[in-house]
């Protein structure tokens, strides 16, 4: 889950990483009670869920005669379709110069990898293609506590040296919450010290309880529905269903829909084990997608069974055709459960898809 | 066979919950049917003295290594205490820890894994099926009855999308040394590099599927890193940019780790790439035939 800049900025404080004064405004005339902390210089960043913001509109200066005027119109604009809900009012830097870091983590080594280069401000993905040898990378053995000095120094160069002790202190910041990505871009000089202008932390999904998150606020409507039910759950924009045990079968299932010249509606793992009553929810959360026609169940039992399976299927009871595949343990009980109501039932994923395909043709 | 045979001893943690029971009991099925060693212990803290399906249950896994011979383990704890698990069994001087458990937070296995690195055990998964080698050593949940023994190796990310494949490769008659679920999420402990380099030391496998998915570049590294004739095939050619596809790994992040490009990095490697789980056996018949 990505926390928002405003709460990705409240973490970077609390690890002592210097970040620009500001404040959270909700409504247009919260701005006044505090803007005169701010200076005669500020910039109101909208708190949407969306990359790319600053080209889209979300990014707007300001000074204290303009202030309100400014906060409305930005709560009036969408931003690639977002409403604006949350306003961050932050002082304006004056910057000498823009750095960028982040730590990820590196799957080849399995270790955190910390990335700094002095061209910061811009995007990442084109520094490394254009500029590949401008990025510094090390990689840091997850059980230190610290960042070894050297490594420090080899990461940052000839940088100013206060953005070392930084560097740690973000590092602590994506051990203890559990980041994915932790990120400062830009990390900026100014004549007042150095500061993250922006900051992002993805925190990772499997450590939100003990993060203290009730729930991935990431999600669509039919995303939380489907992580009630622990499903795994991705929409996409065709009309064939898609409903399969396990992420990898149920992905080459999709695939397998586009390569007949079909298109899938979503991605729905049940996962293992799944009784009659999840296999049930399942099929009606699919069907509850307008543009869904038909649906795929494609279900290689070990640990799930074909007959809960069929039953759920007929539970479900919808008005979408639903081809089914089942394969393994009580094959024989869930097909015949499924012929007496006469669903329609093929051996391979390669033929229920082709079917599937050719209904919605 | 890799990472173990008949003569293997193996160890279960979690194994009073009702997953370590359940595949306790099939892994010593198979284990009976093939004339193995199978499943010879069990760890859950407080439940020492229990019997499982008749495999005594011991407190800690120190305790367990005392009294029998173990060569690996398989660990089903749940999440939040698996790393955990890891860590004992590595600290014990078990050699190879398969790891079962999905959703363990991806900082606890980082941190789990360079500690087994330091210690010198090697771990497979999490979030994984384990691994299955015809005819020798089942440790974790695959279906044995998909199974038949011969001389291709397959390793993969996933479960039942592997299930599939061993299915079409034992139907067209190609049958397999050993298949391994590396596991699904972003940070796992053997690799294909990892798998790949224990397959070119196996003189039963002649050659290797390698099943991969969106997220990360292991696969082109692994293919990059062996002379073993590789078939491939990579899932989540449908799959939308930062969108999680059910596994924690299997994401395609900052444009990078598409299937596409994947799929096409294979291929100028020379690796062939199977756009359908359905041609891979055929495929796999062309590399004997090309060698």
């Amino acid at each position: 889950m990505k926390l928002r800049e405003y709460e990705a900025k409240k973490v970077a404080r609390e690890y002592g990483i210097p970040v620009p004064a500001g404040f959270l405004i909700r409504s247009a005339d919260e701005i006044s009670e505090h803007i005169g902390a701010l200076g005669d210089r500020f910039v109101l960043k909208a708190q949407v869920d969306v990359g790319g913001r600053g080209k889209a509109g979300g990014i707007l200066m300001a000074d204290p005669s303009t202030a309100v005027a400014t906060a409305n119109a930005l709560f009036n604009t969408q931003i690639k379709g977002l409403p604006v809900r949350e306003i961050l009012v932050e002082q304006r830097l004056e910057i000498l110069h823009e750095y960028y870091l982040s730590i990820t983590i590196d799957r080849s080594s399995k270790q955190p990898l910390i990335l700094f280069t002095e061209a910061g401000g811009v995007d990442i993905e084109i520094t490394a293609k254009e500029h590949p040898d401008a990025i510094r990378t090390v990689i840091v053995n997850p059980l230190m506590r610290d960042i070894p000095p050297f490594l420090l120094r080899e990461l940052i160069g000839k940088a100013p040296k206060e953005i070392g002790g930084i560097v740690n202190k973000l590092y602590h910041a994506f051990i203890e919450k559990d980041a994915l990505l932790a990120e400062i871009n830009p990390l900026v000089t100014t004549p007042q010290g150095v500061f993250a202008a922006d900051a992002k932390i993805i925190v990772d999904d499997n450590a939100l309880g003990r993060q203290g998150f009730t729930m991935n606020r990431d999600l669509s409507e039919r995303e939380r529905e489907a992580e009630k039910y622990g499903f795994s759950y991705v929409e996409l924009d065709g009309a064939i269903g898609v409903i399969g045990n396990g992420a990898g079968l149920t992905m080459s299932t999709l695939d397998l829909i586009g390569f007949y010249g079909g298109k899938a509606a979503n991605f729905l793992d049940v996962g293992g084990g799944a009784e009659s009553e999840r296999v049930m929810h399942a099929v009606r959360l699919v069907a509850s997608v307008p543009s869904v026609k038909v649906i795929v169940v494609n279900l290689l039992g070990g640990i799930t069974k074909c007959d809960e399976v069929a039953k759920g299927i007929i539970a479900a009871g919808i008005s979408q055709k639903v081809i089914v595949r089942l394969a393994g343990t009580n094959e024989a009980e869930g097909r015949s459960m499924l012929f007496a109501k006469g669903y329609e039932m093929l051996d391979t994923m390669d033929l229920v898809v082709k079917k599937a395909v050719e209904v919605t043709a | 066979m890799i990472y173990g045979d008949k003569k293997t001893g193996v160890l279960v943690q979690g194994a009073t919950g009702k997953q370590g029971e359940f595949h306790i009991n099939l892994m010593n099925a198979y284990a009976r049917q093939i004339g193995g060693k199978g499943v010879v212990a069990g760890v859950t803290p407080g439940k020492g003295g229990k019997e499982v399906h008749g495999v005594p249950v011991y407190n800690t896994v120190k305790e367990a290594m005392r009294d029998h011979d173990i060569g690996a383990s398989v660990i089903f704890v749940p999440a939040a205490a698996a790393a955990d698990s890891i860590m004992e069994e590595a600290n014990a001087g078990i050699p190879t820890i398969v790891t079962i458990t999905e959703h363990i937070p991806v900082h606890d296995t980082m941190k789990a894994i360079a500690y087994a690195r330091m210690e010198g055990s090697v771990v497979i998964g999490p979030n994984c099926p384990g691994l299955l080698s015809p005819g020798e050593l089942k440790m974790g949940i695959m279906p044995s009855g998909l199974f038949s023994c011969g001389h291709v190796g397959v390793i993969s990310r996933s479960g039942t999308l592997t299930y599939e494949v061993v299915d079409e490769l034992t139907r067209a008659g190609i049958g397999q040394s050993t298949v391994i679920g590396i596991g699904g999420d972003p940070v796992i402990g053997q690799t294909f590099t990892d798998v790949l380099a224990q397959f070119e030391k196996d003189p039963q496998t002649k050659a290797v599927v390698l099943i991969g998915e969106v997220g990360g570049n292991l696969e082109e590294e692994g293919a990059n890193s062996t002379n073993m004739p590789i078939v491939s095939y990579i899932a989540g050619i449908s799959a939308p940019p930062d969108k999680r596809m059910g596994h924690a790994g299997a994401i395609v992040e900052g444009g990078e780790g598409d299937a596409r490009s994947k799929i096409a990095r294979l291929k100028k490697l020379g690796v062939p790439v199977a756009s359908r789980p359905s041609e891979i056996p055929e495929m796999v018949r062309g590399l004997f035939r090309s060698c």
